[in-house]
């Protein structure tokens, strides 16, 4: 990667910045949102985007795609740049019809050709994206604002991918123009413009004027990156920030902090349910010793005190989680409700005995991630575990090496999450419980399966919208038969904002906010 | 003395190398493949191998330590594999932040823990000393992070004078001339935006200051006292000279000479203190770029930054020596034989 | 001896605090409930008579978290600063004695271990070789080792050029015992300071390591790690972490006095003062 020295500048943010940049006027700040995030940015670049949150979000505010979810409910899609679309019987052709009369911030116009530019770019750049844009076959132009995309096979997600990040529009004439450091000037046709980034320090968005949905109420955003949750919550009090971001807090125990926060004036906070999954799993494609026994592993998913977890650990900051798909799934089987385990020690007990396992004799290590959510939940499940007789032991480990060792499959139970990236149940269960994906990242490394798997991939292919639900019944039950995990709860998603801080819409899938609407009081 | 300078300096070169060494070796025992981290959830086999040799992870260690030899030779460190941008970069674009702030904090140390230290001594066994002996036994004793918490919730909530994290106002949009955001201030003529950053420099200087404060203090009430133990300054009463002077030309003089190694030792300690104060105070500086490449297992922004923290630190020694044979007759006669 | 504590009454006062809080340790956790007992119900329950000083975010008794997380803690101070003291103050008296080129390597070595951010390579080593409070305590021993050294090598380069040491030498003292009745003997006060005050840092060090995660493991209890971990409730709940904090305070406390008293004592021209 080559960096010239006006990269460097803009890398910097010293191009954008005009000589003597000072403070502003009381009414000026009111028309700027302070936002706190725990980390820089992973990138601004559509074509790179791995679903960071903190980048995503930012790419959702700078660029537009084709389509998007339509807020409060999120669970229809409307057009964003597509003015209108069509989808073929056999769902491997799209045609869409563009807005008209669309610019780029760099003034140029987003027309038909900048979209097959934007996703063929994101298609061969993204290896995010490869296993699921690979399967477009052909984006064809048929007009300047008319575009047909044929895929080799029926992909009922299709549409949803559209709406993310990773497929934002991106002006073509920008691209050539900054090349690798468009990551770092990134040029879209959304309602803020991008300003300056600063390492470790802030992202810094101006409003498009010009915006076709019409300017956004903001001035400008600023996100100021600060590690630390406890000093986010200070900053917050202190109104040196307007919103603290939900992803800020995933890795931290946010139940103080809700409930200290909930009753302060000038402060609210906004909770949302996620798709968001936390579970207890196994390594179901390595199981050792006892935990070969179905009997074993359906002893532990009985020995957890569910709501001792829900209500004292996590204080209503989480929803249960009683299979594969969290409950505000499309796809989520009601019944499993009932088939889920419950809290019954004497029936762990039951079950360890009848497997032949003594009180004493299993003795695990529990993996988790660092932070201070994992660490309670961890010692609570702990606890559950010695109740029983089962003895863990907790190791706590940065992620990189946790998940190195999940690969790997040098774990025999680990505490660990996943959080969908696209609004389908497809995001779950194929990633998850396809065997055939058992060695990558972030799978529950399922043992070869023929039946499950060509249920799984029947699912995510089938077309017609009630028969594929229906295969996701059917897949949920299949997987909750083999007690690959104990699935444990779902994050809310919580933002803490300042109270006159309005019109803020918080997405549950992913988890990112718009804050086009959003103004300060 | 320029002689032995010199041989200081090129004495550096070895120990510059074993540092090479031993950090491209331990950033590798850290386990986790960096590969897997860039790629994110999701990601195939095949994919991560493909990175793996785009990264040239997959070479032979020698190669690979070889290789960035060769780099750095040429003023390269390498390219972050998390940002995709050069590490000098990344690292110079930092570096004022963590100077500026260890810096102060050095300064803040010497002009308040020595002067105690001294007075302490001279005043040993009364109500002064014994509040000061007081005061740095807290110092010392107090996790840097919970002194953090309280002075953020003291002076940044409870009395709201000071901003408690970030190194400037969101508000201020700086204009980077030298990188030192209270000089860049001045240099704009923007004595607000100077005030401002000022402002957000005590905090950390303060938690970062107050254990090297507490044992400098610490360090020169007692050698002093054992200073004051010696044959010469007997002599020296013996001779009749005022107590002012016994304490000022001798005492003083050879006791600073410990001093000088403790706080050569102690600002390495501070510098990987920075790593915590740093985060907890948002401090875009060099310690929680470390911290945060660790994290992610950017191997290349690990050894860059260990290799400043390093250099730093030898020089900082390397000067230690210096006034020490400066300061010490006996020693320097020694160096010269 | 008994003069020693005659004339040290804030040495008598650390003792006596050692005393107190060694007992209390060690007998503590016989008389008070489990220390990893979970009551969530009964979460973060301000100081009572069933919970003297108040529960932790599990419900848990702090006062008996404390007294169980006392021995955990003291063997990590003792056990780092004896390993780091060991290695250091031998490799360096050598040095410092032996002088020239034994003394440029051999201080090399220690320049470059000196070199690496005591943290960095506390992180680097825990994370290599698994979080767990051994690991950890290595670490911080490591790190801390060629501090001893340095400050030992100053000493022994100071006393070297000693009159006093010359004489010695003058009547034939062997090197062994040269550097074990002389240079260590009367270098050791500064040494002393030194390990009293590493105590406390490794104490502190092994916390930090417990704030990034790599010290002891959950449910175990540690003085830092019970500090790190519920710094989040310092608002709301302070005693949780106030409670092992001061206890850390005071043991801390206690050893840099007993640490003071020492280096006069060690020193015959300071005992004249």
């Amino acid at each position: 990667m080559k960096f010239g020295k006006r990269q460097l500048a803009s890398l910097l943010g010293i191009a954008a910045l005009p000589k003597g940049a000072t403070a502003q006027s009381a009414a000026a700040r009111n028309r700027i949102l302070v936002v706190g995030v725990n980390a820089d940015p992973a990138g601004l670049e559509p074509g790179a985007n791995r679903a960071e949150p903190i980048g995503s979000e930012i790419i959702l505010n700078v660029f537009d795609t084709l389509v998007a979810w339509t807020p409060p409910a999120f669970a229809q899609l409307e057009g964003r740049l597509a003015r209108s679309w069509t989808v073929s019987g056999d769902g491997r052709v799209f045609t869409f019809a563009l807005r008209p009369g669309v610019k780029f911030h760099d003034d140029t116009a987003c027309d038909a050709a900048a979209v097959k530019f934007s996703l063929e770019r994101t298609r061969d750049s993204n290896p995010f994206m490869r296993a699921t844009f690979g399967l477009i076959d052909a984006i064809e132009v048929t007009g300047p604002l008319e575009l047909r995309i044929t895929l080799k096979e029926p992909m009922p997600v299709f549409l949803s991918l559209l709406a993310q990040p990773q497929a934002a529009i991106v002006s073509p004439a920008a691209v050539a123009r900054h090349g690798a450091a468009f990551n770092v000037n990134p040029v879209g046709t959304g309602p803020f413009r991008f300003r300056s980034y600063r390492p470790d320090t802030d992202v810094v968005l101006d409003a498009n004027p010009d915006y076709f949905r019409g300017a956004p109420r903001l001035a400008r955003i600023i996100y100021r990156v600060i590690p630390d949750a406890s000093t986010r919550r200070l900053e917050l009090e202190n109104g040196g920030l307007d919103l603290v971001q939900q992803n800020a807090q995933l890795a931290a125990l946010p139940t103080q902090d809700v409930r200290a926060l909930r009753g302060r004036a000038g402060i609210e906070v906004i909770e949302v349910p996620s798709q968001i999954i936390r579970q207890l799993e196994f390594n179901n494609s390595g199981l050792q010793g006892p935990l070969r026994d179905v009997r074993v592993r359906r002893a532990i998913t009985h020995a957890i005190d569910y709501d001792g977890l829900l209500d004292g650990v996590l204080g209503g900051t989480a929803d249960r989680v009683y299979g594969p798909l969290p409950s505000n799934s499309w796809a989520f089987d009601p019944a499993i409700r009932d088939l889920a385990p419950k809290y019954d020690v004497a029936r762990a007990r039951a079950l360890l005995a009848e497997a032949g396992v003594q009180p004493g004799q299993l003795k695990l290590t529990l993996y988790s991630f660092q932070g201070s959510l994992w660490g309670a939940v961890a010692t609570f499940i702990q606890a559950n575990l010695a109740a029983v007789g089962i003895e863990a032991t907790v190791a706590q480990t940065e992620f990189p090496a946790l998940r190195a060792l999940h690969v790997a499959g040098r774990f025999e139970v680990a505490l660990d999450g996943r959080q969908p990236w696209y609004n389908d149940p497809d995001a779950h269960i194929t990633i998850g419980y396809l065997s055939s994906l058992a060695d990558s990242a972030m799978t529950f490394r399922m043992p070869a399966d023929a039946a499950l798997d060509a249920l799984i991939l029947r699912a995510q292919t089938t077309v017609d919208f009630e028969a594929r639900k229906q295969l996701y019944f059917q897949v949920q039950r299949q997987i909750m038969d083999r007690v690959p995990a104990a699935w444990l709860f779902s994050n809310k998603l919580i933002v803490f904002k300042r109270a006159n801080v309005k019109g803020l819409v918080v997405n549950s899938a992913p988890p990112l906010n718009e804050y086009h609407g959003v103004f300060k009081e | 003395m320029g002689g032995y300078a010199l041989r200081r300096l090129a004495a550096l070169l070895p120990v510059l190398f074993l540092v090479l060494v031993i950090i491209f070796h331990l950033t590798r025992f850290i386990p986790g493949d960096p590969a897997v981290t860039l790629l994110g959830p999701g990601a195939t086999d095949v994919q991560i191998a493909a990175l793996r040799a785009q990264l040239r992870l997959d070479e032979p260690m020698g190669m690979q330590f070889l290789s960035y030899l060769g780099g750095l030779l040429r003023g390269d460190l390498g390219v972050s594999l998390k940002t995709g941008a050069p590490v000098a970069q990344e690292i110079l674009l930092r570096l004022p932040a963590t100077i500026e702030l260890s810096v102060l904090a050095l300064l803040v140390a010497i002009v308040v823990g020595i002067p105690l230290g001294v007075v302490s001594a001279i005043r040993a066994n009364t109500g002064f000393d014994h509040a000061v002996r007081l005061v740095s036994l807290l110092g010392v004793s107090m996790p840097a992070f919970l002194l953090a918490l309280v002075l953020q919730l003291v002076f940044g909530i409870a009395l709201g004078w000071l901003p408690i994290s970030g190194r400037t106002s969101p508000f201020f949009l700086d204009d980077p001339v030298t990188g030192f955001a209270v000089i860049d201030g001045l240099i704009n003529g923007d004595g607000e935006a100077a005030w401002d950053a000022f402002r957000h420099l005590l905090l950390p200087t303060t938690v970062l200051a107050a254990f090297l404060a507490a044992t400098l203090g610490r360090f020169v009430r007692n050698t002093m006292l054992e200073t004051m133990g010696e044959d010469y300054i007997r002599t020296a009463r013996a001779k009749g000279l005022p107590e002012r002077a016994v304490f000022f030309v001798h005492a003083l003089r050879n006791s600073l000479l410990p001093a000088v190694t403790v706080v050569g030792l102690k600002f390495a300690e501070m510098l990987g203190g920075a790593i915590l104060t740093e985060t907890v105070f948002a401090w875009p500086g060099i310690g929680r770029f470390m911290f945060d490449a660790i994290r992610n297992r950017d191997y290349p922004v690990i050894q860059g930054a260990t290799l400043v923290f390093a250099l730093m630190f030898m020089l900082v020694s390397l000067a230690v020596d210096l006034i020490q044979a400066l300061l010490d007759p006996r020693i320097r006669k020694r160096m010269a034989s | 001896m008994s003069d020693f504590w005659a004339r040290n009454r804030l040495a008598l006062m650390g003792a006596g605090l050692l005393a107190v809080i060694l007992l209390a340790v060690l007998a503590g956790p016989f008389l008070t409930a489990s220390p990893i007992a979970i009551d969530i119900a009964n979460k973060l329950a301000p100081p009572s008579a069933a919970h003297w000083l108040g529960t932790d975010f599990f419900g848990r008794d702090v006062l008996a978290r404390v007294l169980h997380g006392g021995r955990a803690t003291l063997a990590i101070g003792i056990g780092v600063v004896a390993l780091a003291f060991v290695i250091g103050v031998s490799f360096g008296t050598v040095a410092g004695f032996a002088g020239g080129a034994a003394d440029m390597v051999m201080m090399r070595l220690v320049d470059a271990m000196l070199a690496f951010p005591g943290l960095v390579l506390a992180i680097a080593l825990a994370a290599a070789f698994g979080p767990s409070l051994e690991n950890a305590m290595l670490a911080v021993a490591i790190t801390l080792a060629p501090q001893f050294a340095r400050v030992a090598r100053s000493q022994a380069l100071a006393i070297s050029v000693k009159p006093y040491m010359e004489a010695a030498m003058a009547i034939g003292v062997g090197t062994p015992r040269l550097l074990l009745r002389y240079v260590l003997r009367n270098g050791i006060g500064p040494l002393l300071v030194q390990a009293s005050l590493a105590l406390g840092g490794a104490i502190l060090q092994t916390a930090s390591l417990g704030f990034l995660g790599l010290g002891a493991q959950p449910p175990a209890a540690e003085w830092g790690a019970d500090v790190a971990g519920n710094l989040a409730y310092l608002r709301d709940a302070p005693w949780v972490a106030l409670a092992p904090g001061m206890a850390i305070l005071l043991v801390v406390l206690s050893f840099n006095l007993i640490g003071d008293a020492l280096a006069d004592w060690f020193n015959p021209r300071r005992r004249a003062v």
